[in-house]
């Protein structure tokens, strides 16, 4: 990972155009008519320092890129983030990064723009999205005065809208994974996390296939379609 | 995964595929650096139950796969029954399609996801480059299973090694051992001379041949002591008088197992071998063979043989073990292992019954019959007694009258034997039943009864009944019993019917989603080897031996016989040979290990104790014994 950054980064400072802008990195896509079987998605969970995104921050990212319907584990991102001045004793117990770690880390700002050019503008998958991807957007303000809107969707919600009967005696991605028999190398882990996460969304992906849907579009709605009957059913 | 977790140059994801890769051969024995060029490479893809993973249609085969999660099933279609066949299961830490791959051809085999399934997959450059650089992976791939096959004997070969510290196969040619240009004589030599010979030459035997080099008797360091000793013979008279006539001969390519087995059955401690026209080459000595061994397969069986107390012969029994471990160490493999427990088993018995004929001899010639395991010489440490008498009545006596002699006898015998350790028969079936001590005329009724009316109960006797084996005592009223009880089963389409239903109740423990079936044992999970894992082999080998009138009681030479007849395909034979080796191979490593630690034995075992490997193999093999039961299913319409 730090050899492909240090190389991307050389390659773009090596350039004329000397730093480049976070506007030159590639568009967000819209969910349109790219088939399911072909598109690329990401599939991205991060490490904070807590749960508020309003003062907490951003340790470590992990994402795995799922391409043609497979994990594709030569195309992932697992990187550590600089942040060396905050007080790590709330979460250094759940993920296992101590200060040593993080010191370790790399430039927030050189990281930040590797990601958005890795990400190539892909929809985002996540699980409890709508938690990473504040923070996400936060950061990404913050660091690169980046504001443009990607596509989320929410594992979470993916999960019961392709098997509602399923019991898996609670919404958490732990419940899921094990419902599925999954074995998590290292939970808690952003990257082993993603992992997780991307193999739910393959099953998630086969039963949508086998229902008939083909477009990215179509997920996207039936996402939409699927968080308006919980809001309906009132829970 | 400790260790893997402090390498941080790798992403989390890469290294814990890794420590998957590593937990399964042949990626057990592969670098790092070759695990993490899999890992890098790899793609995660989901199949759900019933979905086609590989199929013929997709042409030549472009990726290699490794099982992560669930399980791949290969069908192919049987065009003769009409219907889909699974052909193998594949699980986790598994690869496939390996032949095709290497052949750089479609698969043959349907490959279907059985249950949630979740692959791993590289493309065939990231292979090739494996292929090329990693020699472990090379290996595997080429040579497939097998390799692994090899890779589990070469284990139970090491640990037992271990203790032995020699590394000289029984497999070897005797060649390697066979002495070149041994000493010769002619047959018309004074003794006094051929046994100058022998001393020039420190030899401590000679060879007596004749004008062409045939060898025609054995004169030895032994044979001379007893000479002296009881005086049989003058020094001065020509050595053809006191040679031992006849002496055992073999091809140079036979095996050194061959030679141990001829050595201890007949109690030779020479053998010679021979060419082509029979000429003498070459000659092996029981010390050549055993020189580096503490206990020694020839020289037991003389102990035991010649033994002159009781006490002896129950003494001798901790030796048996201690052989057993040095023949696993020498690589011997389980069919070799148990036939000599079975060969040392039956010297035991005939020295406890000549023992007791001298001490008391009940004056009627009988044979001692055999049967079930012992029968079948299929004797794990672990035995108990199944025997009986067959007697030929003599004139002017009734047959109870013999009984009132040979049972008081067989009573002693049957005690004795269990002060030997073969532990006394729960049900009864020991020669001092007055049912089981019968004339031939009586068993022959037995039989006709047995074979009628197939009672429950005659089901239940037919795995030990029809496993016979004469040990001590003429053999001709058994052969002429044996052919009898063959051609009536052979006419009997009904009972043939009814053993092959009963040999279909025993199911291999493997459940319907292909994993361990296990005894309910109190708290621990565990299979019995013995009943669940050999038993559905030796009876469905069994239904189809009697059915074609194999004469042979033991299972893997039966399961030979049924190839020659053209009952069981040459290919199948072989994989249902191995799987029932292997299984009788882990059962006789755990009665090893019981022992070391001083428990009792028993056929349990709890397959969380094995690792990876033997767990596969176990698994593959009871699958075997799910497609042994399959034909004897199609065979009989059960």
């Amino acid at each position: 990972m730090l050899e492909q950054i240090k190389q991307w980064i050389e390659r773009r400072r090596g350039g004329q155009t000397g730093n480049i802008a976070p506007e030159k990195t590639p568009n967000p896509k819209v969910p349109g008519d790219q088939l399911l079987s072909e598109c690329r998605l990401i599939v991205l969970d991060l490490e904070t320092t807590g749960l508020n995104a309003s003062k907490d921050e951003v340790i470590a990212v992990g994402a795995v890129a799922i391409n043609g319907g497979a994990i594709d584990l030569s195309d992932q991102f697992d990187l550590i983030l600089r942040r060396p001045e905050l007080d790590l004793t709330e979460t250094v117990l759940i993920h296992g990064i101590g200060p040593e770690a993080l010191t370790q880390g790399h430039e927030t700002e050189d990281a930040l723009l590797f990601l958005l050019e890795w990400m190539n503008g892909d929809p985002v998958l996540a699980y409890h999205s709508a938690f990473d991807q504040k923070f996400l957007e936060k950061t990404l303000k913050a660091e690169l005065g980046y504001t443009r809107n990607h596509t989320w969707m929410d594992v979470a919600d993916l999960l019961p809208a392709f098997f509602p009967d399923a019991l898996t005696g609670g919404k958490g991605l732990d419940h899921w994974a094990d419902f599925f028999g999954l074995e998590v190398s290292a939970r808690h882990h952003a990257a082993s996390d993603a992992l997780a996460t991307a193999e739910l969304t393959l099953i998630a992906l086969n039963k949508a296939h086998k229902s008939g849907l083909k477009t990215l579009k179509e997920l996207h709605d039936k996402l939409r379609y699927h968080r308006r009957l919980q809001s309906i059913h009132g829970v | 995964m400790a260790a893997s977790n402090q390498d941080n140059t790798r992403p989390q994801n890469t290294r814990s595929i890794m420590v998957f890769l590593q937990a399964h051969a042949p990626f057990s024995n592969m670098d790092d650096d070759h695990l993490a060029h899999f890992a890098e490479h790899a793609t995660l893809r989901f199949y759900a139950d019933g979905d086609v993973v590989l199929a013929a249609e997709d042409g030549v085969v472009n990726r290699f796969y490794v099982v992560k999660q669930g399980r791949i099933r290969g069908e192919r279609h049987n065009d003769k029954a009409d219907k889909t066949e699974t052909t193998f299961e594949i699980s986790i830490g598994e690869c496939f399609p390996l032949a095709a791959i290497v052949g750089e051809r479609p698969t043959r085999t349907l490959h279907r996801a059985a249950g949630d399934t979740f692959c791993l997959s590289i493309e065939q450059d990231a292979f090739i480059t494996l292929i090329s650089e990693s020699e472990p992976f090379r290996d595997f791939c080429l040579r497939g299973v097998s390799s692994l096959l090899d890779q589990v004997n070469q284990r139970i070969q090491t640990g037992a090694m271990a203790s032995m510290g020699s590394s000289i196969s029984l497999s070897t040619p005797l060649d390697r051992y066979a002495l070149r240009n041994p000493i010769v004589c002619t047959p018309d030599l004074p003794v006094r001379k051929a046994v100058a010979r022998m001393h020039e030459n420190n030899v401590g035997s000679i060879v007596i041949t004749d004008d062409n080099r045939h060898p025609a008797g054995i004169f030895t360091l032994r044979d001379l002591r007893t000479m002296i000793a009881e005086d049989t013979c003058s020094l001065d008279a020509p050595v053809r008088q006191i040679m031992t006539k006849d002496p055992c001969c073999l091809p140079a390519t036979a095996d050194a197992f061959a030679a141990a087995m001829l050595m201890a059955e007949h109690h030779f401690s020479h053998l010679c071998l021979v060419d082509e026209n029979n000429c003498l080459i070459g000659m092996v000595s029981e010390r050549d063979l055993f020189s580096l061994q503490r206990v020694d397969l020839v020289s037991l069986a003389r102990t035991i043989g010649t033994a002159t107390h009781l006490r002896t012969l129950v003494s001798l029994r901790t030796d048996v073990s201690r052989l057993v471990d040095a023949m696993l160490a020498h690589g011997a493999d389980s069919g070799q292992v148990v036939k000599i427990i079975t060969t040392l088993n039956d010297v035991t018995v005939r020295r406890v019954l000549e023992l007791n004929i001298k001490k008391n001899d009940p004056g009627i010639p009988f044979t001692w019959l055999t049967f079930g395991s012992e029968g079948r010489q299929e004797q794990t440490l672990l035995t108990d007694q199944d025997n009986g008498i067959l007697f030929q009545t003599p004139d002017g006596m009734t047959e109870d009258q013999v009984r009132e002699k040979l049972l008081p006898f067989a009573r002693v015998v049957n005690d004795e034997l269990a002060e030997c350790g073969f532990t006394l028969c729960k049900g009864n079936i020991m020669a001092s039943n007055p049912k089981l001590c019968l004339s031939d005329r009586e068993w022959d009724d037995w039989f006709v009864r047995f074979i009628d009316a197939s009672t429950p109960q005659n089901l239940v006797y037919s795995s030990i009944f029809l496993d016979m084996r004469a040990i001590y005592g003429p053999t001709d009223s058994l052969d002429e019993l044996l052919d009898k009880v063959l051609t009536r089963i052979q006419k009997n389409a009904l009972f043939q019917k009814m053993l092959a239903g009963n040999a279909f109740q025993r199911k291999p423990p493997l459940t319907m989603f292909r994993n361990f079936r296990y005894v309910t044992d109190g708290k621990k999970r565990s299979l019995d080897l013995k009943r669940q894992g050999l038993a559905p082999f030796v009876e469905s080998v069994r239904v189809f031996a009697l059915a074609n009138g194999v004469k042979s009681a033991n299972t893997l030479e039966r399961m030979d016989d049924l190839t020659k007849a053209g009952v069981f395909d040459a290919k199948d034979a072989n994989a249902w040979k191995d799987a029932y080796s292997l299984i009788q191979a882990i059962r006789m490593r755990s009665h090893q290990e019981m022992l070391e630690r001083g428990d009792e034995l028993t056929n349990y075992i709890d397959p969380d104790d094995l690792n990876p490997l033997d767990r596969r193999i176990l698994r593959e093999s009871f699958r075997q014994a799910q497609r042994l039961q399959q034909k004897l299913e199609v065979t009989y319409q059960l």
